[in-house]
């Protein structure tokens, strides 16, 4: 089991594990997203991301979940009693940030640039929203980023 | 706010192997008294981003053992801590901490038992469930001058296991060993188990 994002190779992660603590807060969290019409991880964020792309853009999306979303909403994970799960999300993000080493190779210019129109794309959505709003819409929305991040994950 | 009048719990220590984890502690002792003890853990998240912030542990909230299996609240391969208080009644100590955090790549892995049969002429091996994050890899030969061995990976113990086809008087040896691939490690080969093929032969 090993997620391969292009030449990014992470081990030590079981996505399934990842999948069951987000199953176990998705109601509680989802249900605070009052806003349906408006999504952050919108598909032109997430679609036809090549090879080369994906450990440039898993690079920015974890390091920002981990950064602001998780960092941020954590004190209502707190209020919920999912802290266990979501303790097990957010370490797992962690092993997979320490082995991503996307490349600084001036030839990957193009593709780093790519990949983070598409990271900005997300993240002014985010600051289009009030703080709260986006914190809650951004952590409903971690199934869509497992949904991304398990076409590149091989048994 | 109860005053802390109990000593804290010491020598914590973390035992682990084939990622089961087992913290522990000494005791604090009240004649005539039980005295209870309280887990809390935080990942490396948790100590990076929010060090203020601990989770009861899943099993051990309040127990009187003087240890504490924690292998379902290590669900990352990164540095957890632990601490733990004592509570007597009203009176609680202040926490002790696990002088290091434990990391579950850490963990010892024994070659894994193993059962090698025949059932008529077949080889058969069922493995030792060690759990979900177990695989085995299988060798086994023929045992004679320049067999060749051939490798086999069993995605989980307890099922029996078809490895080979076998010629009668033949012997055959097989070992294995554990691998975790959420920490990236095996456990050495176990000791070879050889069976010979007995067979009578086919009636004409």
């Amino acid at each position: 089991q090993e997620f391969r994002f292009g030449s990014c190779q992470v081990t030590g992660v079981v996505l399934p594990e990842l999948w069951e603590a987000f199953w176990t807060m998705k109601n509680t969290v989802q249900t605070q997203d009052d806003i349906t019409s408006v999504r952050l991880l919108k598909p032109q964020v997430l679609r036809n991301v090549s090879d080369a792309e994906s450990c440039y853009l898993a690079h920015s999306l974890l390091k920002f979940y981990l950064n602001t979303v998780f960092k941020n909403y954590h004190s209502k994970i707190a209020k919920f009693k999912v802290l266990r799960s979501f303790s097990t999300l957010a370490n797992n993000f962690i092993v997979i940030m320490s082995q991503l080493q996307p490349s600084k190779d001036n030839s990957m210019l193009p593709i780093s640039e790519s990949a983070h129109q598409r990271f900005l794309l997300f993240r002014r959505a985010f600051k289009q929203l009030d703080t709260e709003v986006a914190l809650v819409k951004a952590f409903g929305e971690v199934d869509i980023l497992l949904t991304w991040m398990q076409k590149f994950y091989h048994l | 706010d109860a005053v802390s009048v109990l000593p804290a719990p010491q020598n914590l220590s973390v035992q682990s192997t084939n990622m089961k984890h087992l913290l522990m502690w000494n005791p604090v002792t009240r004649p005539g008294e039980t005295v209870f003890y309280c887990v809390e853990y935080q990942g490396e998240y948790e100590s990076l981003y929010m060090s203020h912030i601990w989770i009861p542990s899943s099993q051990c909230s309040s127990t009187k053992s003087l240890e504490c299996d924690v292998t379902d609240d290590i669900t990352a391969t990164v540095p957890y801590n632990f601490r733990v208080k004592a509570m007597l009644g009203s009176q609680t100590s202040a926490w002790s901490n696990l002088e290091h955090p434990f990391n579950r790549n850490a963990t010892v892995l024994t070659p894994p038992r193993m059962e090698v049969t025949e059932h008529g002429l077949h080889l058969v091996i069922e493995l030792e469930d060690l759990g979900p994050q177990f695989e085995f890899l299988v060798v086994y030969w023929r045992r004679e001058p320049g067999a060749a061995e051939h490798v086999k990976v069993v995605r989980s113990g307890d099922i029996p296991v078809h490895l080979e086809t076998m010629e009668s008087g033949a012997m055959y040896c097989v070992k294995a060993q554990a691998l975790v691939k959420a920490i990236g490690r095996h456990s050495a080969f176990s000791q070879p188990t050889c069976v010979e093929m007995q067979g009578e032969s086919l009636p004409l």
